[in-house]
């Protein structure tokens, strides 16, 4: 045993790099004889199926891609994972539940319907509404999380605000669990947004429905990581934001207020959580203290994935998790059960293959 | 300076006053109904037989002995359940449910029932200190309970000893009637009966032949699968798909996706009601329009319907509540009047604990004997063994008949659909 031990450690550089390429191609043509056996060999599922895998897929993934670019972006410029990002997506998801309480409550009557309320006379104006206080809110948190948790931590050692993160985290769900009880709640879309209710899809003999809310959530959530990007590249404060993350000091001598510029950096995070949050309750339906957890740690592995610090790998890491988790399990035949498990195996994978992440090498140059 | 001193003295004694009276508030007596008179003594054939008369030959045959009853004396049902901390509601609706059971029964030849209910808390060391107080109380005859299976466990063998029969309404776990206990008896179903009876319905009442099976994989949803899953499949079904889900999340349209694509007749989910809602929601999305959702007594329940809505509609699932009938209209009444709420709210276990009551007063009566010395003797042996051999009795929850090993539940689970947003008792039971 320890000889091999010994065998290993001192394993020259290149017959670590033979074993990498080897276990590559072994995975990569066991994947390649699962898609042939999965869709020419062996057909398990009809085009319906797959359809509703990859709608199923594509939803969750353009909302982990908005949590993880939140991720990436505090990392990018503090180098801290802000554990407490998901917790500003449950906050999100409350302010949205609330505005379309409120807004269920307001009287609108109109010519055919007398007991009209305002959510359902008026659903753009009130999904608008929802997703515009679901993003201050938690922008609001953002804000005073950083100021609160982490600006007195900004000289001490890097693991101290990670803890300090964890402990926010820890914080934001008790106060919500405190404030709004530990039941689920149901978050009542508009009576056109219906969940599970959209535009059907004849396949295959049977119908696929493309929902609504799904497409809203996909939809939005492009739009806002195109303008995001475009705020990043494009725009003085999205210099100023890459010009800290390259270099603190340096940008401090620039003339850059860092400090102001670490506090936009969470405002705008925050609000993307809150965005976040607002459509996995419009799709999803479910708002309680603890909604933002799984997400949150699901769009961390997704920045992970793309490499941290990488805009766009954030957004290709968050979709790539989701469509993994939606479709992988019914290509390799597995339980549904076990799709954390791939999702967090490729994880490792690619972390093998490209420590850096899927997108990493933009990191060590351009970083933001 | 002294005036100040004054003010801060009487301030704490009028607050010493108050804490003082809620003390007493918080605190009230037991209930003259659950002291145990003592009065009754124990006559073992052997020793200290009173008047050697009056005493029938049952007793000396008898391997525990009678207990005898004075005129005037009163007969002591035990039962041992958490009266006090978080779970009391269980032990209260239970004693509730007891006392009226001994009320309706009324007086049998001149001697009146009565429940001791103590406190066990619900624990093994709670369920073993009541069962050795039961054992020692010669007026205690016979034991409803104890309530919870860890606290039953460990009390079956001081009565096993002491030959005082037991009757559970809500000790489920499958364990407890495996030992080869004899005086171990319940008239609750356990989760391995619900989920015979659930395959026997979709199969033969419901005509399905495919179905899929989904659980969340713990100890009660999985262990209900299982059973559904082997049941079914012996019955001549397919079970198409046999799948856990990771309870928790708020989407599971993949899995849903996966098993559309199988296309079963029903979905029988074992579980409880979070993740049923999520199921329930998302099956139609999934392209599980036409197929009927199945589940158990963990997501039976108002939160159900309000939060699946229109897509809990034609669900089904099983529940303790017994179907409609004058008995238990009767009891429902006699119930709220007398504790002021809706039975069934405190614990699902209202009505099997009446049950329990009325099926344990039915075998005392039925071998009690009035001696000539106008005494009545309750010969212990014959009790256990009357308890045990219940047959066909119509009790609220349905019919109960002993199997040789103690389970008394024999009618199974209600199942109920959701009907124009109520859960009604389902056809063809």
């Amino acid at each position: 045993m320890e000889k091999t031990a010994v065998h290993k450690a001192s394993m020259p550089v290149n017959t670590y790099r033979l074993i990498q390429i080897v276990l590559g191609v072994v995975f990569s043509a066991y994947v390649i004889w699962r898609f042939y056996d999965v869709f020419i060999g062996n057909p398990a599922y009809g085009a319906d199926t797959w359809m509703r895998f990859a709608i199923s897929g594509v939803v969750l993934g353009s909302v982990y891609a908005l949590v993880a670019i939140g991720y990436t972006l505090v990392y990018g410029i503090l180098f801290m994972i802000n554990f407490a990002h998901g917790d500003i997506m449950m906050i999100g998801a409350f302010g949205g539940y609330f505005v379309f309480e409120a807004l269920k409550n307001i009287p609108s009557p109109t010519v055919g319907d007398p007991h009209q309320v305002f959510l359902n006379a008026h659903p753009i104006i009130s999904v608008i509404l929802a997703f515009v206080v679901g993003m201050i809110v938690a922008a609001v948190s953002g804000y005073f999380l950083e100021k609160i948790a982490y600006r007195p931590l900004r000289n001490a050692p890097r693991l101290v605000p990670l803890i300090s993160a964890i402990g926010a985290s820890i914080f934001l769900e008790n106060a919500a669990l405190l404030l709004f009880g530990s039941q689920r709640r149901d978050f009542v879309n508009p009576v056109q947004l219906t969940r599970g209710t959209g535009w059907n899809i004849p396949v295959n003999g049977t119908t696929v429905i493309l929902p609504y809310t799904g497409v809203l959530t996909f939809v939005l959530s492009v739009l806002i990581l195109i303008a995001l990007y475009l705020l990043v590249q494009r725009t003085r404060i999205g210099r100023a934001m890459r010009a800290v993350a390259e270099n603190k000091s340096t940008a401090a001598l620039m003339g850059i207020d860092v400090d102001g510029v670490i506090s936009r950096t969470f405002i705008i995070s925050g609000a993307l959580a809150g965005a976040a949050g607002v459509m996995w309750g419009i799709h999803l339906g479910l708002v309680y203290y603890q909604v933002g957890f799984i997400p949150g740690i699901k769009a961390f592995t997704a920045a992970v994935l793309g490499g941290i610090g990488n805009i766009p790998g954030a957004m290709l890491g968050g979709m790539f998790l989701g469509i993994i988790e939606a479709l992988g399990p019914a290509i390799l035949g597995l339980p549904f059960q076990l799709k954390d498990v791939l999702a967090f195996g490729i994880l490792v994978l690619i972390l093998i293959f490209r420590p850096t992440g899927l997108l990493g090498e933009v990191l060590s140059e351009e970083k933001v | 300076m002294s005036k100040r001193l004054f003010f801060v003295l009487s301030v704490l004694v009028v607050a010493s006053m108050a804490l003082a009276a809620c003390g007493t508030a918080a605190t009230p007596t037991p209930a003259p109904a659950t002291q145990a008179p003592a009065a009754a003594t124990q006559a073992p054939a052997a020793t200290t037989a009173p008047a050697a008369g009056g005493k029938p030959d049952a007793c000396a045959t008898d391997a525990f002995g009678c207990a005898v009853f004075k005129p005037g004396d009163t007969i002591i049902i035990g039962m041992g359940a958490p009266m006090t901390g978080d779970n009391a509601s269980y032990g209260i609706d239970a004693a509730n449910g007891a006392k009226i059971a001994i009320s309706d029964a009324g007086d049998f030849q001149g001697w009146k029932f009565a429940l001791d209910a103590e406190d066990d808390g619900g624990t093994a060391e709670g369920g073993a200190a009541v069962a050795n107080k039961f054992v020692s109380n010669p007026a205690v005859v016979a034991i409803e309970g104890h309530i919870f299976s860890g606290a039953t466990q460990a009390a079956i063998p001081i009565y096993e000893k002491a030959g005082l029969p037991m009757m559970s309404p809500s000790a489920t776990n499958p364990t407890l009637t495996q030992t080869g206990s004899k005086v171990f008896n319940r008239d609750v179903f356990t989760d391995a009966t619900q989920g015979k009876f659930a395959a026997a319905y979709l199969y033969n009442t419901l005509k399905f032949t495919q179905i899929a099976i989904l659980h969340d994989g713990q100890a009660y949803g999985q262990g209900l699968a299982q059973v559904v899953n082997d049941q079914f499949t012996k019955l001549g079904g397919t079970v198409v798909t046999f799948q856990a889900i990771t309870p928790g999340l708020a989407d599971y349209s993949a899995v849903l996706a996966d098993v559309a694509s199988k296309k079963p007749q029903a979905l029988f989910y074992g579980g409880y009601v979070a993740e049923a809602v999520v199921l329930v929601n998302q099956m139609k999305q999934a392209g599980l329009t036409n197929t009927v959702f199945f589940s158990d007594d963990g997501v039976f329940g108002q939160d159900f319907l309000d939060r699946a809505g229109a897509n809990a509609e034609g669900a089904y699932a099983t529940s303790l509540i017994p179907p409609a009938s004058d008995a238990k209209t009767k009891f429902d009444a006699a119930y709220k009047a007398a504790y002021g709420q809706d039975a069934g709210k405190l614990s699902p276990y209202s009505w099997s604990s009446y049950d329990a009551a009325a099926v344990l007063i039915k075998a005392i009566e039925s071998v009690a004997i009035k001696g000539t010395d106008g005494n009545l003797y309750i010969p212990r042996g014959a009790l256990v063994t009357a308890v045990r051999s219940t047959k066909d009795y119509q009790g609220l929850s349905g019919t109960i008949s002993c199997d040789p090993t103690g389970e008394c539940a024999s009618s199974g689970p209600v199942f109920y659909q959701v009907k124009n947003g109520q859960w009604v008792p389902a056809a063809g039971q």
